[in-house]
């Protein structure tokens, strides 16, 4: 599904303070997968996340979704490829302020063009499977980290995206929320077949994935 | 359409879920336009209210003098037959009303005081006709009895004048033999034309006729009040159908009024600037702060797929929505206080003196014009649009990886 072919990333490149974060990473992710990328804090993690969201350009090397080439996209395809093929989890939660719970969710659905009720009925299940249904009418600020983070997840999920990508989302949840979060999603991913690609330290989080793709020092080890 | 609904959703909800900075701004916009709108009313109802009772009093819409009347100022250029020809004029399509007057300069003396001015010959229902005469009335009554006559009051005031006061007014007559008559003030007016309320002195026509020995129905001037807003092409009608006589519109013969018209709109024109540019600033001092606060937010809506058209847009209607709030307040701030001022008028009767040396009532009415708020709305349209300029440019350059980065 997501294929990586001596993906290379330098931050500051050519100048004395250049980074290798990334080193000829050579990955591939097969549909339905749950995986965890895992090591050290500046290994790579969240970079390569980004490589693979679109989100930030890559130095060398070629990212694949299917059968199409994404990391030389425009701006503009990126934003496309984001909005339709991928699930955002950010460690933040980056949940919109001014958009109540069920409006959070059912933002990527609306941009997509789905009918308001399609996006009332699929906001609906997603808010029970995560459960934070009866918190919908609630705005972000409202919520603790934990229902925060269920919306922010509710929110990629909502429009079934071929790949989730979660950024460290338990680093500002405690355990039992954390605990909590990993088994919704481990649900969804068993129940809606979504592909999921974690970044994360966290033992538990590591603990229950299916796959562990271990960097360090921006090298692929395992 | 469904992005559309989005980002209009969301822009509503930036817009006035921040209600401080929303109310604030609404109210800079609508305080700033009502007192623009109210000012240009003013400025406008000054300079037409002059013109209006200029009009009313004296030359109407366009004039009529024998040629040679007004550079010599001889009653041997007078028209005659006036009558007739008031009536032929009264039969063209444009003209509303008109009346013949006479009118001779002179010396008007009390046993005190003299000072040059001008004895005017007039019909009292004519000129009620013509120009609501009665409106002008400041003191005493409009009826010249016998030997009555009614004064400016700036000549009033300089001959010391009441009502009941005798006045002598001398002149020479047709045959260029001294003439005076001695007369009875009867009244005091006030038209706010200084030509008049400085030296003009009024009793009817047929004792002014008889005192300057001169044919009945003759006349030094035949004022036209028309509907026309052609009245150049009235001016050349009525010059075809009198060629002899010298016709002149109001602006030729008033030309100070009409460079104050302009100036008045010169000064209408730096308002409005002065006004959409501290409502620019505001706008765009408010849209920039709002902005940068919300980069974050920015940031976010970029990475989960928000095209940055989307955010351009939702900007761009985030303040316009401001904008037209903006306005919306302003038309009804600008309706109440042009509304007031039309009806009850600006009162500055502590500085009546000076403004009525320069011909203006002490109480100053505003004129309510469409043109206000259509000019406003494009103004208000467009400052909106351009304050966004700048904080959509910093967004462009907005990476989304870096915001999220800072903010994790």
């Amino acid at each position: 599904m997501i294929t990586l072919r001596n993906v290379n990333k330098y931050f500051y490149r050519g100048e004395a303070r250049e980074v290798h974060a990334l080193r000829n990473i050579n990955l591939t992710i097969k549909e339905g997968e749950f995986s965890v990328v895992s090591g050290p804090s500046g290994c790579g993690k969240t970079t390569l996340l980004n490589a693979i969201g679109v989100l930030d350009s890559i130095s060398e090397g070629e990212i694949w979704l299917e059968d199409r080439e994404i990391a030389q996209l425009s701006a503009a395809e990126k934003t496309q490829i984001r909005l339709n093929d991928m699930g955002f989890v950010f460690q933040a939660y980056n949940l919109v302020p001014v958009l109540n719970v069920e409006e959070n969710i059912g933002f990527i659905m609306r941009l997509q063009g789905y009918t308001q009720e399609a996006i009332k009925e699929r906001v609906l299940d997603v808010a029970q499977m995560l459960q934070i249904d009866n918190k919908l009418d609630a705005m972000p600020n409202l919520l603790s980290g934990g229902q925060q983070q269920r919306v922010a997840v509710a929110r990629a999920v909502a429009s079934k995206p071929k790949i989730i990508l979660a950024d460290e989302p338990t680093a500002n949840l405690d355990s039992t929320n954390s605990m909590a979060l990993m088994e919704m999603m481990k649900e969804l991913n068993t129940k809606e077949n979504v592909t999921i690609l974690f970044s994360s330290h966290d033992d538990y989080v590591i603990q229950n994935a299916r796959r562990v793709i271990l960097l360090n020092d921006g090298e692929l080890v395992s | 359409m469904y992005r559309v609904r989005t980002i209009l959703h969301l822009a509503y909800r930036n817009a006035f879920l921040r209600k401080s900075r929303a109310i604030l701004l609404v109210m800079m916009i609508g305080l700033c336009m009502g007192v623009m709108v109210g000012l240009e009313g003013l400025y406008d109802g000054m300079s037409l209210h002059m013109i209006d009772k200029t009009m009313r009093s004296d030359c109407g819409n366009i004039s009529l003098f024998a040629k040679k009347y007004r550079l010599e100022d001889d009653i041997k250029y007078h028209i005659s037959e006036a009558d007739k020809k008031v009536q032929q004029l009264k039969q063209l399509h444009d003209v509303v009303y008109a009346l013949w007057r006479i009118q001779s300069s002179g010396l008007a003396q009390t046993a005190r005081k003299s000072t040059p001015a001008k004895l005017i010959g007039i019909n009292i229902d004519d000129e009620e006709h013509f120009g609501k005469f009665s409106e002008f009335l400041k003191e005493g009554e409009l009826n010249f009895g016998k030997s009555g006559v009614f004064v400016g009051n700036e000549l009033a005031k300089k001959l010391k004048l009441h009502i009941g006061s005798k006045v002598i007014f001398t002149t020479q007559d047709a045959h260029l033999e001294i003439q005076s008559i001695a007369l009875r003030v009867k009244a005091i007016l006030h038209t706010t034309n200084i030509n008049l309320d400085t030296r003009a002195l009024f009793i009817p026509r047929e004792t002014l006729t008889t005192l300057l020995a001169l044919p009945k129905n003759s006349a030094t001037q035949i004022a036209v009040i028309s509907k026309s807003k052609e009245i150049k092409t009235l001016q050349k009608s009525i010059q075809s159908l009198f060629p002899t006589l010298d016709v002149k519109r109001f602006v030729e013969l008033y030309p100070q009024l009409k460079q104050m018209q302009e100036l008045m709109s010169v000064f209408n024109q730096i308002t409005f600037f002065i006004v959409m540019s501290v409502v620019f600033i505001g706008i765009l001092g408010v849209m920039y702060v709002s902005i940068l606060d919300r980069i974050r937010e920015f940031g976010i809506l970029l990475s989960i797929g928000y095209a940055y058209r989307n955010i351009r847009l939702q900007v761009l209607i985030e303040a316009l929505l401001l904008g037209v709030a903006g306005y919306l307040l302003g038309t009804i701030i600008g309706l109440a206080f042009l509304g007031y001022l039309s009806y009850y008028g600006l009162n500055l009767s502590m500085f009546a003196e000076g403004l009525n040396s320069f011909g203006l009532d002490s109480t100053l009415y505003a004129t309510m014009k469409l043109s206000y708020f259509i000019s406003t709305f494009f103004a208000i349209i467009f400052a909106s649009l351009l304050s966004v300029v700048l904080p959509l440019r910093q967004l462009k350059k907005l990476n989304p990886i870096e915001i999220i980065r800072s903010t994790s």
